[in-house]
């Protein structure tokens, strides 16, 4: 009688310190990390707005690949459009292509794909449906960016540039490491913050 | 007497009509606005005379583009077909504060000792806009019992028009900061070496200044004040 008496009062105390941890963090976030600079990605697929699939693999250039987290509707997002057209356009030529995610559970491949039409946007663009990929990266905003060398390993994560008024800008955060990559050299600033729209997941 | 009715309602509709005129500035829905000007609310006139709450759309402007969202979604452009007004813009009292102002507020004062909640936010997020009525009844609920800091990430250039004109929609009370920084960086970094700028972003400290909750998109109201209610350690 004794034992049980015991037994209990030891998991009734594990209980009580399991919530009490979980009480005292408060409620946070639960989003998963990003990959740390240095990581091989996983090859995936996914499919674009027609329902074509695309594996990462196959959508890298010769020297790598930008994946950018973007929306329809975020406005900081639609701010970039004219910028991240440019980019795919400038960087083709030297062998990364940038490929879009829409992983936004809002945005359907439909308006994915008229969005992309008004825009002009001419990069390759999947729907992430279930917010699988974004999960698996760890992104929360748009736009969010990751390149990846030729063999699909992380050289940055993190903003294009600092300001969403191209007037302001004065810190090319994401051209200055794919030029560095395309250059051979080590990526010296391998990310950088800035405020975007939170993507919106299934609930 | 039925002509002196008529004369009455005609100067009614007159005076109406000459009030409003006086009062709204008739503005093209899709007109072009050079940047940095001081930009309209609009109002719909048609539901503003049948008194049902106004759908207030505002005008923003992101990265030289207007951004418009009415009824807490974002439009591509305001409807044409519909008459738009301009009303005289409340007056802002919105600091515009830096990286030091920021750091100043996150240090806080020692000798206070209530929770501080900080919400960011921007009038062009939509999920900042969807919280935005749940921080206001928070505000009214915890007001003497919190310290609450809203700061906003919008332009400079929307202190005086799209900030106060959205907080006034809201019935905000809170103190609100527009902080003002070329680059975003540093003062995301001042917050949390874990957050990559996504909004909104809302962080609650305890009385010694420790995170104690945190959540990045539109709060849970729910969990927010339960958070709250173990600092101050009562319900409303």
């Amino acid at each position: 009688m004794k034992k049980h008496y015991a037994l209990t009062l030891f998991l009734a105390s594990i209980v009580i310190v399991a919530f009490a941890a979980v009480a005292g963090s408060g409620s946070t976030s639960d989003l998963p990390a990003p990959p740390a600079i240095g990581t091989t990605l996983d090859d995936f697929k996914l499919p674009d707005a027609d329902g074509a699939e695309h594996s990462l693999k196959s959508l890298t250039g010769k020297n790598g690949a930008v994946i950018i987290f973007i929306a329809t509707k975020c406005p900081v997002s639609n701010a970039y459009n004219d910028r991240m057209e440019k980019l795919a356009q400038d960087y083709k030529a030297k062998g990364i292509n940038v490929i879009g995610i829409n992983s936004n559970n809002t945005e359907p491949a439909a308006e994915v794909k008229s969005h992309a039409g008004e825009k002009h946007l001419t990069f390759t663009i999947l729907k992430d449906d279930g917010n699988k990929i974004a999960d698996r990266l760890g992104a929360t905003r748009t736009p969010e960016a990751y390149v990846i060398d030729a063999g699909g390993k992380l050289v940055y994560h993190g903003r294009i540039d600092n300001a969403q008024n191209t007037a302001n800008i004065t810190s090319n955060d994401l051209r200055d490491a794919l030029d560095e990559l395309v250059s051979g050299k080590q990526v010296s600033k391998t990310g950088g913050a800035a405020f975007g729209c939170t993507i919106k997941r299934v609930s | 007497m039925s002509g002196r009715l008529a004369i009455f309602v005609v100067s009614l509709v007159l005076g109406l009509s000459f009030g409003l005129a006086a009062f709204a500035q008739v503005a093209p829905a899709n007109a072009a606005r050079p940047n940095g000007q001081a930009l309209p609310v609009y109002l719909d006139l048609k539901r503003l005379i049948n008194c049902k709450p106004p759908p207030i759309c505002v005008v923003t402007r992101l990265g030289g583009h207007p951004v418009y969202f009415c009824d807490h979604q974002v439009v591509e452009a305001l409807p044409v077909a519909q008459p738009c007004f301009s009303f005289a813009r409340p007056e802002s009292n919105i600091r515009e504060i830096d990286l030091e102002g920021l750091k100043k507020i996150l240090q806080r004062d020692p000798k206070d000792t209530r929770p501080l909640l900080i919400n960011f936010w921007a009038t062009w997020c939509d999920g900042c806009r969807e919280e935005f009525p749940d921080l206001v009844k928070i505000d009214n609920d915890y007001r003497d019992k919190i310290n609450f800091v809203s700061i906003t990430l919008d332009e400079i250039t929307e202190i005086k028009t799209t900030v106060p004109a959205f907080l006034k929609a809201m019935k905000a009370q809170m103190p609100v900061v527009l902080l003002n920084v070329k680059d975003p960086e540093p003062a995301i970094h001042a917050v949390d070496a874990t957050w990559d700028g996504a909004l909104p972003a809302t962080y609650l400290y305890d009385k010694d200044g420790k995170v104690v909750f945190k959540y990045f998109g539109a709060i849970k109201p729910a969990e927010l004040r339960n958070a709250i209610d173990k600092q101050v350690g009562s319900k409303p």
